[in-house]
């Protein structure tokens, strides 16, 4: 389980983060939803050890995974999917795969990966095509599978929907779930979209301005109308 | 220009107020100092003037540029050819003087600025950086492949200052006069050091293609100056400028040796000559040191140096301070941002060359009156790398920081020389400290303070007044 | 026709070389985005130790061997204390810091060997070789220069297409945010090309000193030959930087034989500014605009 407490993060004078504290469990899917400039991004890029907070701590299984630099980060378990199909577009299917986790013995990669190749049969047939060569569903897919072959605790995706038509949409989405569920590890999803994000997510965390305005259990935000109007725009 | 007509008058008195006030003081300092100071001083204005250019385009316009030096290069040779084929303008009959020669080398330098500057507008920074070093290799190396015209790596030899009945035709000029009368060393600068012949018939990488090979001649590369094949050194000592004034004779500050007031053909008693002097009623007049002086030389040069960086300083003031130059740096902070607000960053960055090269090419042609020789050797690679390191270590974008890094640039040998003279360094050493002096601060300049002395005064004057005014 | 045909093989040794110093450009441009303008100075300073080595040892391949483990280091000090730091700041200032670093190399190599040209010892016959009867313009030394040119490029792609440190070079040089996320660590990798591409200089300088001679300048020429091919080659590949490098070679091989080879910086250069004002993000480049 991960587990933020009084988290806050300032850029200079601005504060993008303050006390931001939500908990998110094994197996299950937490959205954390909210306008541009809510500080989603923020939280996300922290987590990974990206970007340095002023305060709080976050921990996972009970160990911190502040202060760490990201590779590091990656090791404890971690792995982030950055906003935007975040492959490396010059390589390879293949290549992009072995990129992820490549601390770990060459065995336990092949078997991530044979994994992968099953659960994805398209990408397998083109594992020797430059990935900027694929649809955008399919590197996004690519980019979470980067990000699995790390064999993450905690698997953090900063908006998987972004650019993508609805139909893939939902298919990623499902995907992010059927991850959570199946193969037991927290997962983090950060969407603009929250209509869709709360439709697979089971707890959502409303974020507006840097702080948790509203967390519960995901139905019961997506049924909060004066919290839709005025945090969600719709 | 445009732009400077439109600015409010007031700013153009203060301007001008400043430039005729550094030019008053100068003159007056000019002629209260002995010849080597007024010598230095026409170093640091001559190195000031390029530098201008050098905070406008690499400073203010962003654009890293080595190809100053090879800038400098057109200004001089363009001086030189112009003085010395030309007896009268084209198509006109009025006579040559050196002030319608610097006109022209202004105008050849605007020309190749243009050129380099429309290549160069379009590439960002390591590609623009990479073309001018090659145009700084490749400009010097093209007096080579014209030795008639351009005199190949002997390079030209002036007349300065301008005489009153014009040039002879060059050809015998060369012939009679300059090489009866140059040093000895002469006979030993123009080939012959070509330590390992090469064999192979389509072998580039031969020594004679390398710039080390030009350096020979190099005057005043400060960048280069070990590379004076020893032969030089028995000139140097004692030829120096007035060698009674000179600090001591040792071969490594070898600036001038080839140009030496006491070897120079015009030196003599042509006093009345000096078409360029604005100070010379002033300067003629005052006897210091107690020695007999007529015409000094290194006098001459420096009210040239000084009249022309106060002139280019007055410009350069009036762009930088004004619409030009927050345009200049807009471009260089955002291009896009600048784009969308109505500037355009390809006019921008052109400008910035065309306006630098204009100022290279005037130094230029103040350098080849100062060394009265235009050559490949001297506006080589080591030129342009000079500048840099002066506009770095004074300031990157401020023309205050060009004057201290032109001080700097000639202050520093003279430093270390003394230095090396009291505690008795080898000549290797002595050669070597500055360029690994200059090396090692623009490193630490760039990481610490990249902001030069300028910047960083700036920086603790901004912090103390802050302090202050909490504290009050 | 055969005249022309032995300015070209002519041209193969020195094209070999100026790729080799391409090929260093172009390791440290895809490890870090910063041209490294000091690199000349780098294979200069390992050129001149291991003419110091060759010197008291006599053996050329111990003085090669020497030149290797100093470039290997020289790029990592220069790396780790200079561009490691100024990374972060504008690439105007990374630019300066490199040419900071030429002026300082240069005037320590100044310092320490002289300034004047030295010769460094030939380890093979330089004389033209005769082979069916007709003496071609290549020399046994030519042959060695090409072929230690061709094992350092094979080596280099086998080492970026085939292992997990070239994977993490590539994908560090492409996006180092993803290496980064993925457990790549980044730092290191950018020391360790930039180690290598010392490597591959100090083989180049140490294959070039013997056909011309060594000084603290004498390699100036030769960064804007290699600058030339790498830009043209695209500046991000290494193919690009090896087969335009011996273009250029051969190019400037020919210009010198028909003309003067004085004529070959200019022809670089010319080169250079047709590319740049036509195809700036050269032949074997990706199409990613280099103007702002």
């Amino acid at each position: 389980m991960l587990s933020i407490s009084g988290l806050s993060v300032t850029y200079g004078p601005v504060h993008a983060l303050t006390d931001v504290s939500l908990e998110v469990p094994r197996g299950e899917v937490t959205a954390v939803i909210g306008a541009n400039g809510a500080g989603k991004s923020t939280l996300m890029r922290t987590l990974a050890g990206l970007v340095k907070p002023v305060a709080g701590t976050a921990t996972l299984d009970g160990n911190s995974i502040l202060g760490h630099k990201p590779e590091d980060v990656v090791r404890m378990g971690v792995a982030l999917v950055p906003e935007g199909r975040s492959t490396v577009p010059e390589l390879t299917v293949d290549e992009n795969l072995r990129l992820g986790g490549m601390w770990r013995s060459k065995f336990e990669r092949a078997g991530l990966n044979a994994e992968f190749y099953d659960m994805f049969p398209a990408l397998a047939q083109r594992r020797n095509s430059r990935a900027d060569t694929l649809s955008g569903g399919e590197r996004q897919q690519l980019a979470i599978g980067r990000a699995l072959m790390c064999d993450p605790q905690c698997l953090l995706l900063d908006e998987p929907s972004l650019g993508l038509a609805p139909l893939i949409v939902t298919q990623i989405l499902e995907l992010v779930n059927r991850l959570a569920v199946e193969v037991n590890i927290a997962v983090l999803l950060v969407e603009q979209n929250a209509v869709t994000a709360l439709r697979v997510a089971h707890t959502g965390v409303v974020l507006n301005l840097g702080q948790v305005v509203m967390s519960g259990s995901a139905a019961d935000i997506a049924s909060h109308e004066e919290l839709r109007h005025a945090y969600l725009g719709y | 220009m445009r732009d400077l007509m439109r600015l409010p008058g007031a700013r153009l008195v203060l301007h001008a107020a400043i430039a005729i006030g550094a030019w008053l003081a100068l003159t007056w300092v000019n002629g209260a100092v002995d010849p080597l100071m007024n010598y230095y001083i026409a170093l640091v204005a001559m190195y000031a003037t390029a530098m201008f250019g050098m905070v406008i385009l690499v400073g203010l316009s962003g654009q890293v540029s080595l190809g100053n030096g090879a800038l400098m290069a057109v200004g001089g040779y363009v001086f030189a050819l112009t003085t010395l084929n030309w007896q009268t303008i084209p198509f006109t009959v009025i006579p040559m003087n050196g002030i319608w020669a610097m006109l022209f080398a202004a105008v050849g330098g605007v020309l190749f600025g243009l050129l380099i500057g429309v290549l160069g507008a379009r590439l960002s920074g390591p590609y623009l950086a990479g073309l001018t070093l090659g145009i700084a290799v490749g400009i010097p190396a093209i007096a080579n492949r014209f030795p008639e015209l351009l005199g190949g790596e002997t390079g030209l030899q002036l007349t300065v200052p301008y005489p009153d009945g014009g040039y002879a035709p060059v050809v015998e000029e060369v012939d009679q006069q300059f090489v009866e009368e140059l040093p000895t060393g002469q006979d030993e600068l123009p080939t012959g050091q070509d330590p390992l012949a090469s064999d192979g018939s389509g072998d580039l990488l031969t020594s004679d293609n390398f710039p080390s090979g030009d350096a020979s001649v190099a005057p005043d590369d400060l960048l280069t100056s070990d590379n004076f094949p020893s032969g030089d050194a028995s000139v140097a000592p004692d030829d120096l400028l007035t060698s009674d004034n000179f600090p001591s004779g040792d071969a490594s500050v070898a600036p001038d040796d080839l140009l030496t007031s006491d070897n120079f053909p015009s030196a003599t008693p042509d006093a009345s000559a000096l078409p360029l002097d604005p100070g010379s009623t002033d300067v003629s007049g005052v006897d210091v040191s107690g020695v007999d002086v007529g015409f000094v030389l290194e006098r001459w040069q420096a009210s040239l140096a000084v009249a022309v960086a106060c002139i280019v300083g007055f410009l350069a003031l009036n762009l930088v301070r004004g619409r030009q130059g927050r345009a200049w740096r807009a471009v260089r902070d955002d291009p896009v941002a600048a784009a969308v607000s109505g500037i355009s960053p390809a006019r921008s960055k052109v400008s910035a060359f065309v306006v630098s090269s204009l100022f290279a090419a005037l130094a230029g042609a103040v350098f080849a009156q100062i060394l009265a020789y235009v050559g490949p050797g001297a506006f080589g690679l080591g030129l342009s790398l000079s500048l840099l390191v002066g506009i770095v270590l004074g300031g990157r974008s401020s023309l205050v920081g060009a004057v201290i890094g032109a001080v700097l640039l000639v202050w520093l040998p003279e430093f270390v020389l003394s230095l090396s003279n009291d505690r008795g360094w080898e000549e290797q050493v002595t050669n070597n400290a500055p360029n690994l002096i200059y090396g090692l601060l623009v490193v630490l300049v760039v990481l610490v303070a990249p902001g030069g002395i300028v910047g960083t005064l700036q920086a603790l004057v901004g912090k103390v007044v802050r302090r202050a005014r909490k504290a009050g | 026709m055969t005249q022309l045909i032995d300015y070209l093989l002519g041209g193969l040794g020195s094209g070999m070389i100026i790729a080799l110093m391409a090929l260093a450009l172009v390791l440290t441009w895809r490890a870090t985005r910063v041209v490294n303008f000091a690199q000349v100075g780098q294979a200069m300073f390992t050129t001149f130790v291991a003419l110091t080595i060759q010197t008291l040892t006599g053996s050329w391949l111990v003085a090669l061997v020497a030149a290797i483990i100093a470039g290997a280091l020289l790029g990592v000090i220069v790396q780790y204390l200079v561009l490691r730091p100024v990374r972060r700041m504008d690439t105007s200032g990374a630019i300066i810091a490199t040419f900071g670093v030429l002026i300082a190399l240069q005037a320590a190599a100044g310092m320490i060997w002289g300034g004047d040209s030295q010769a460094y010892p030939q380890p093979f016959g330089n004389t033209a070789l005769t082979v069916f009867g007709r003496e071609w313009p290549v020399s046994a030394y030519d042959l060695v220069v090409v072929g230690f040119g061709v094992v350092l490029v094979v080596g280099l792609t086998l080492l970026f297409t085939r292992t997990d440190l070239g994977l993490a070079m590539r994908a560090t040089a492409f996006n180092p945010e993803v290496a980064r996320l993925s457990g790549v660590r980044v730092s290191r990798t950018l020391t360790i090309g930039w180690a290598l591409a010392g490597i591959v200089g100090a083989v180049a300088g140490v294959l070039v000193a013997p056909t011309s001679a060594i000084s603290p300048n004498s390699f100036d020429i030769l960064l804007v030959f290699a600058f030339t091919a790498a830009v043209i080659g695209g500046l991000d590949s290494l193919v690009g930087a090896v087969s335009v490098g011996i273009f250029t070679g051969l190019v400037l091989s020919v210009v010198s034989g028909y003309s003067d080879s004085s004529n070959a910086p200019v022809v670089a250069l010319f080169l250079l500014a047709l590319n740049l004002a036509l195809k700036p993000e050269g032949i074997f480049g990706h199409s990613k605009a280099r103007a702002v």
